[in-house]
């Protein structure tokens, strides 16, 4: 063979596996969602609570025939929380499984290396598991966020920490990434709005329960409040550690942490921590959407037990349900966010969401919880005193 | 010998024969035109055959070569280009068939050699024999290379997963150990230990050399990191340094901690990742020999792109010559067929040459012309031409027939004479009626259309004529009738004279009375000599006409302005009486000074008439086509004739110009021809203008015609003042 022909042949094979990388990412029968998160590591619950809201949204669509005719499906990869792991999942289900969009991804590094692949790659990254502010920048295109976000939270814990308990000596913890810096930046500016000052502050490696020294340099601080932004596992270490050691200030924490499993890690020493909710209380019997979610999620596993990590999950369907309706029988991509942005206001079941051309974001809605002595999470409107030690 | 020359020469040559020896002539130059054919063909394919079982494959089998070596040529890049040890196997087979490829076209070629088709250059050989070398070195090195890259891979996993572990065993041992020295709490659960238990310097320097291990697995790993990556041989010696200080540093720190869960598990973890560095065939040896290779195959494609541009040089050359070679061999062949097409052309043009000599020499001169004037001869015969005796030649059966028609061409001729004589003069009597007889008729043609158009002449004229005639006559009419009441006044006056009763009567004197009868005779006589004039003017154009009819031809001096003057009337009241509405303006510039000339007046006159009445039919025919088209332009058109005379010194002329529709330019130069005319025909025979110019001719004169289309024709006779001509 010549060395034409061979390179002739060269490009053949090329121009082949070219071929085999368009995209029907929305074929006749089905639309296929993609999903890198955590299935492993300490934020495992976290993944594993998504995926299971979401594949019950999907549940109940297909057994309503589906949208326009075609089944929802989602496809997962394991991310154990880690950035490089994110980004080569997030290439694997654009290029090799030719997912349509991707949803429910869980964490801020992970989503900050993650959006720039799919933003190149032009698909869509639909409703991921966390508040960071880079992901709300309208400018991401790409990007859909059902969520309140972290500034948000971190906002509303410090309201009512300084107007509920009049606490002016507030100290934070927070995880040695992105996601804790994020939650570090939204808390130093909801205090510097008060004109105060961060009392103590306390950084572990992320992916560690390593928070020993987090504590003491916390202490230093005296601070009458704590923050937490981090993983439920060094969050619980952490509380349960200062407990242990009489030290006692009120702990708040965010979403992210993971408030069933939190509870669990805490165990008795839960009692009394604040943590803030970017969705209602999935017990809620008022709300439809909550009531459609606990029978979806009881169709999807009858032993699962609604949480807010899975009804989190289960609106992430929802909305890409809702979207992909928008879009007619033969969805594009583009208009699966472009057509979102453009929609404005939309209802899921009672979980009002609003998007523009100029806001990302669905829900504004921050609620807050507590831990109750029983274990289980409370719906409150203010944090009382009564707690206070 | 020339006795029997001889009788060969004197005996018998049967046509037979003759035509046997000419077909053999024939066949002998066609056997030798094709014998020619013949070789000249093998020759062309003698040289063919070399080419095509030498020259041609040598040729192809260098292409071939050379067509391999530039293929093993891009052989060494895609060695070193394989991605995977699979591409490469791919990749190496490809090779290896490139190098029997070569291999077997070397061989043919040598083959070729060695039967002198080609000459093969040591080069060649050598030069695939190193280039070969050359790519299985490379293939070599490249799979080495896979599998130095496949061990490096394996320690970088090795190195993270370390990383992993040392982290996940050493971020906590720290932690604790801060929170135990800084707080005295240790187990969860458990009640802090006194100050003085955890605050010590035991417990610090356990601190400080966990610490010290975490710091120097970081630095190992980061070396180690770089290591992987490194491209420069010359900097792996300071890492190493780096690496063994870290190294050192960590066997320090470990050795000095106490003995705990931790020390267990930490040394296999430290002496796994300083292993990883230092070994034999560690990170460092791995990474140099890798550096190592990579330079050994920088040089060996080097050597690859120099022995490949030698041996494509090598085997162009040996196309080259081959080509040379073919193309030598094509020109001899060329040379041979040209040659073998000049010898044929050759032959061809003598056997043709020779073919149309003997059929013209032998069978169409010796023997069909000789059987052509011999058949000619007979034919003369039969016709009754028996001058001339009967050649016999040669001596063949043509002689015999020859001679045999000479014997009865004798005896023909002797009849002949005797009927000859009679018939000649019978014959040429015939002729002679026959010829008189047309010629008479054609003098009576002759006369009949000169008569004709006299007569013509003549009918055109009569109401010309009438009006002439009738002029007098009107006169004579009018004076015979004045004179006849002239003449019953005087006889009354006489009778007066004779009967004076009467006379009584009357109031008159007798003085009176014969005064008055005198005065009425001079009246009378006045009368009868006008009534004679005009007689005698009546007489002259009767006269003039009986002389037209008969064609009197004596030269005359005569008036020629009269002469035009008359007959311009007779044409112009011809005209007029035929058609009351035409009209015709005749304007005349007569030279008085013409005098008398020498002419026959009948003839000028019919030719001034043709003139005049030509004119006249023009005018009347553009006025006739003007009426028609109506508008102005029919108005302001006047039918004009201009008579014009001039006197010159020799010669005088007549011009006779209308305004009628003109003579187009392309029928100028006919209208002097007989029978040519314009009119209908029943108005003209054609011959007017044809016997004017015959006339005009005859007085040694000569006619031409001016003419515009629709505008004018100017007729110009110049006749000469002596007579002249006939």
């Amino acid at each position: 063979m010549t060395a034409p022909r061979r390179a002739a042949a060269a490009a053949l094979g090329a121009a082949a596996a070219l071929a085999a990388a368009g995209l029907p990412a929305a074929d006749s029968g089905r639309i296929l969602f993609g999903q890198s998160a955590a299935f492993s590591g300490p934020a495992r619950e976290l993944g594993e609570g998504m995926r299971l809201g979401l594949e019950a949204a999907f549940q109940e669509a297909n057994a309503g025939g589906g949208v326009h005719g075609r089944r929802l499906e989602l496809h997962t990869l394991d991310d154990a929380y880690e950035p490089e792991a994110a980004v080569l999942n997030t290439r694997r289900l654009i290029e090799e499984d030719r997912v349509f969009a991707l949803i429910g991804a869980v964490g801020t590094p992970t989503a900050r290396a993650a959006v720039p692949v799919a933003a190149a790659a032009g698909v869509p990254y639909l409703a991921p598991f966390t508040g960071a502010g880079f992901l709300r920048d309208p400018a991401q295109a790409q990007v859909i966020n059902l969520r309140a976000s972290y500034a948000q939270e971190a906002e509303t814990i410090v309201e009512r920490l300084t107007r509920d308990l009049e606490v002016r000596r507030i100290g934070l913890v927070h995880q040695d990434d992105s996601f804790g810096r994020a939650g570090y930046q939204s808390v130093r500016r909801a205090l510097q709005r008060r004109q105060l000052q961060l009392a103590g502050l306390g950084v572990y490696a992320r992916n560690t329960t390593a928070v020993k020294t987090a504590l003491l340099d916390l202490r230093h601080g005296d601070p009458e409040a704590v923050i937490v932004i981090g993983a439920y596992k060094p969050a619980a270490a952490l509380i349960r550690l200062a407990r242990h050691i009489g030290f006692r200030p009120v702990f708040a924490t965010i979403s992210f942490t993971g408030s069933r499993a939190l509870v669990r890690e805490l165990g008795s020493d839960g009692a009394g921590v604040y943590v803030t909710q970017v969705v209602p209380p999935p017990t809620d019997e008022r709300l439809p959407v909550a009531d459609a979610y606990r029978r979806a999620l009881a169709a999807r596993r009858p032993d699962a037990r609604p949480d807010f990590v899975s009804f989190e999950g289960y609106l992430a369907g929802r909305l890409a349900a809702a979207a992909l309706e928008r879009c007619g029988p033969e969805p594009a991509r583009a208009c699966l966010t472009g057509g979102l942005r453009r929609a404005g206001d939309l209802d899921l079941g009672g979980f009002a969401l609003r998007y523009s051309a100029d806001d990302n974001q669905g829900s504004d809605a921050v609620f807050l919880t507590v831990i109750g002595p029983d274990g289980r999470y409370r719906l409150i409107d203010r944090f009382g005193g009564a707690l206070r030690p | 010998m020339t006795d029997w020359l001889r009788r060969l020469l004197q005996s018998r040559f049967h046509i037979s024969s003759q035509i046997y020896l000419g077909l053999g002539a024939a066949v002998a130059f066609t056997i030798a035109a094709s014998a020619i054919g013949f070789v000249s063909f093998d020759q062309v394919g003698g040289v063919q055959r070399r080419v095509n079982e030498d020259v041609v494959p040598a040729l192809a089998a260098a292409f071939q070569l050379a067509n391999q070596s530039s293929v093993m040529a891009d052989d060494a890049p895609l060695l070193m280009a394989a991605p995977t040890p699979q591409a490469l196997d791919e990749v190496a087979r490809r090779v290896a068939r490139d190098r029997r490829d070569f291999a077997a076209q070397l061989a043919e070629l040598t083959e070729l050699a060695g039967r002198g088709g080609v000459s093969l250059p040591a080069e060649v050989r050598a030069g695939g024999a190193a280039l070969t070398a050359n790519l299985e070195q490379i293939e070599r090195m490249v799979r080495q290379g896979f599998v130095l890259a496949a061990k490096r891979r394996e320690m970088r996993a090795e190195l993270f997963r370390l990383h992993e572990w040392l982290t996940a065993a050493l971020v906590p041992a720290l932690d604790d150990q801060l929170f135990y020295t800084m707080t005295g709490y240790r187990e969860p659960g458990a009640p802090p230990d006194p100050r003085a238990r955890h605050a010590t310097p035991e417990a610090f320097d356990h601190y400080r050399h966990l610490a010290g291990i975490r710091d120097g697995t970081t630095i190992g790993q980061q070396v180690l990191a770089t290591v992987f990556t490194l491209n420069d041989q010359a900097l792996l010696e300071p890492l190493r340094e780096r690496f063994e200080a870290a190294s050192h540093g960590i066997r320090r720190h470990l050795r000095a901690l106490p003995p705990t869960p931790l020390n267990e598990r930490l040394t296999p973890l430290v002496s796994r990742l300083i292993g990883l560095g230092n070994r034999e065939g560690g990170a460092f040896d791995l990474r140099f020999r890798e550096l190592e290779l990579k330079a050994s195959e920088t040089e060996l494609l080097e050597e690859n792109h120099q022995l490949a541009a030698e041996l494509v040089a090598a085997t162009t050359g040996l196309v080259d010559a081959a080509q040379a070679r073919a193309a030598a061999a094509t020109r001899a062949s060329a040379e041979a067929i040209r040659t073998g097409q000049n010898l044929l052309i050759v032959l061809i043009v003598a056997s043709t040459i020779g073919a149309v000599l003997i059929g013209w020499l032998y069978v169409g001169r010796v023997l069909v012309s000789r059987l052509g004037r011999l058949a000619a001869r007979m034919h003369d015969m039969a016709r009754g031409d028996l001058e001339g005796e009967v050649e016999v030649q040669g001596r063949d059966e043509v002689a015999d027939m020859a001679a045999a028609l000479e014997v009865f061409r004798r005896h023909a001729l002797e009849v002949q004479r005797l009927n000859l004589v009679e018939k000649l003069a019978d014959e040429l009597k015939g002729k002679n009626e026959e010829l008189e007889g047309a010629l008479k008729s054609l003098e009576q043609a002759q006369d009949q259309v000169v008569m004709q158009e006299k007569l013509a002449a003549l009918g055109e004229l009569t109401a010309g004529v009438a009006h002439e005639i009738k002029n007098p006559l009107n006169f004579i009419k009018n004076f015979s009738e004045s004179s006849q009441e002239l003449l019953e006044e005087m006889r009354e006056e006489i009778a007066k004279e004779r009967d004076p009763a009467a006379a009584a009567a009357d109031d008159e004197t007798p003085e009176e009375r014969r005064e008055l009868i005198d005065e009425l005779g001079a009246d009378l006589v006045g009368n009868l000599e006008k009534i004679h004039a005009h007689g005698e003017r009546a007489n002259r154009v009767v006269q003039s006409m009986l002389q037209m009819g008969r064609g009197d031809a004596e030269r005359q001096p005569t008036d020629l302005n009269q002469l035009l003057d008359e007959h311009t009337r007779l044409a112009f009241h011809s005209a007029r009486a035929t058609d009351t509405d035409f009209t015709l303006d005749i304007q005349q510039e007569l030279d008085p000074e013409i005098g008398e000339i020498e002419v026959i007046p009948n003839d000028l006159g019919r030719v001034f008439l043709n003139l005049v009445t030509n004119a006249c039919y023009a005018t009347d025919e553009k006025r006739r086509r003007l009426a028609e088209a109506g508008g102005e332009a029919a108005a302001a058109y006047t039918p004009t004739l201009t008579l014009t005379t001039r006197n010159h010194p020799d010669h005088v002329e007549v011009c006779v110009r209308d305004n009628g529709s003109g003579i187009p330019a392309e029928l100028k130069e006919k209208i002097f021809n007989p029978f040519f005319t314009t009119k209908p025909t029943d108005k003209g025979t054609g011959l007017g203008l044809a016997l004017s110019s015959d006339i005009v001719r005859e007085h040694g004169g000569s006619i031409r015609v001016e003419s515009e289309p629709d505008a004018f024709t100017e007729m110009i006779i110049s006749l000469p003042r002596a007579a002249a001509g006939g």
